[in-house]
């Protein structure tokens, strides 16, 4: 009771206190991926996080867009094209239409999440490679984000006053399916990436399920000041490890 | 002990000599190093016993000619994402069916300006 009483009280701070002075649209970051092979870190992928502003009738929200993309010198070996995305309020980035496409070789996978917050209901359509449609509509706890908006969300946490070792606590809906993850501020490091000598917050990621390795294992640097853009990034995951290095970063807010 | 060196060194220099015009060409490093101390080794005995030495030249080469080629693959090529339009073409239509979508949503009572 004590723990879900915590876990609670977590999710509505985060969810509360979480505004956007951080993300604007026309953000643009570009990461190189890179994969450890037998001890040799190999360039595999283009990551781009891209933020952009989408008009409908009713609203303006913002649209979070990521996306993957081998080096053209691996796509005749394992050729992957992904794109993420998700509809968000501006300001609490809370997400409202969630979409993930991603083509991986010979593995495809359609999803997406249509968010109701006023019944806590996602409504979820899935695609695979024989186009075979499944659609489930599943319960979400307050505060669940999809993985893109979590992202940009770890963003807006004020990290200044955080003590090293400190916690937080938020739930991700993956594959219709919600995951407990939590982030651990490990203290401040100076890094020197693509876009120069930052100060830096180091944060530790671990979740519930085995999708990331271990506890200090996967690790990411958001600089440290009023952007916190992540700068650099170590997993862990069951086929192996690799990084995410930042190579530009474009349309920053700060 | 030479035979087994010369032919440890073969398997090396051949498999450098694929793995350098692969991808895959940063790992060639090991196995065209490990050829040539083997390669060194058989050279080193086949000397001693006055034995031909033709097979442990042909080697040196390859692995010379991998090391190379993965040095200058390394160093010199660019890491570059040429097939954008697949993943443009995709952009487009996700977010032409994503603002439909977010049209039939009720997001009057939201805050959103």
């Amino acid at each position: 009771m004590k723990h879900l009483l915590f876990l609670f009280c977590s999710i509505v701070t985060v969810t509360t206190l979480a505004q956007n002075n951080a993300i604007a649209p026309g953000e643009k970051l570009m990461y190189t991926a890179s994969y450890n092979m037998s001890g040799i870190l190999t360039d595999i992928a283009e990551v781009t996080m891209e933020t952009s502003e989408v008009k409908t009738s009713k609203a303006t929200l913002l649209r979070l867009k990521c996306t993957a993309t081998t080096y053209s010198k691996w796509d005749n070996f394992f050729k992957i094209v992904d794109l993420y995305e998700s509809y968000v309020n501006p300001n609490s980035l809370t997400p409202y239409l969630h979409k993930r496409d991603i083509n991986e070789g010979s593995y495809y996978k359609y999803m997406k999440y249509t968010f109701d917050h006023k019944t806590n209901t996602i409504k979820s359509i899935q695609r695979k490679k024989n186009n075979q449609e499944e659609n489930k509509n599943f319960s979400f706890n307050s505060g669940t984000k999809d993985i893109v908006s979590t992202l940009y969300n770890i963003r807006l946490f004020n990290y200044q006053n955080m003590n090293i070792g400190s916690k937080k606590s938020f739930t991700i809906v993956f594959d219709r399916e919600e995951v407990k993850a939590q982030i651990t501020y490990l203290g401040k490091e100076t890094l020197d990436t693509k876009i120069g000598k930052m100060a830096c917050y180091k944060l530790a990621i671990s979740s519930s399920e085995n999708v990331l390795q271990g506890q200090n294992n996967n690790l990411i640097w958001l600089t440290a000041d009023n952007n916190k853009v992540i700068v650099y990034g170590k997993f862990k995951i069951p086929v192996g490890n690799g990084e995410l290095k930042i190579k530009s970063a474009q349309g920053l807010k700060n | 002990m030479k035979r087994l060196f010369t032919i440890l060194a073969i398997i090396m220099a051949v498999l450098a000599t694929i793995l350098s015009v692969l991808p895959l060409s940063n790992l060639a490093f090991f196995p065209a190093l490990a050829a040539l101390i083997f390669a060194s080794m058989a050279y080193f005995l086949s000397k001693k016993s006055g034995d031909p030495k033709k097979i442990i030249h042909f080697i040196f080469l390859l692995s010379i000619i991998s090391l190379v080629l993965s040095t200058y693959k390394a160093m010199f090529t660019e890491t570059e994402v040429t097939n954008t339009e697949e993943l443009k073409a995709k952009e487009k239509e996700s977010k032409e069916d994503a603002l439909e979508d977010l049209e039939e949503l009720d997001l009057g009572d939201i805050s959103i300006n």
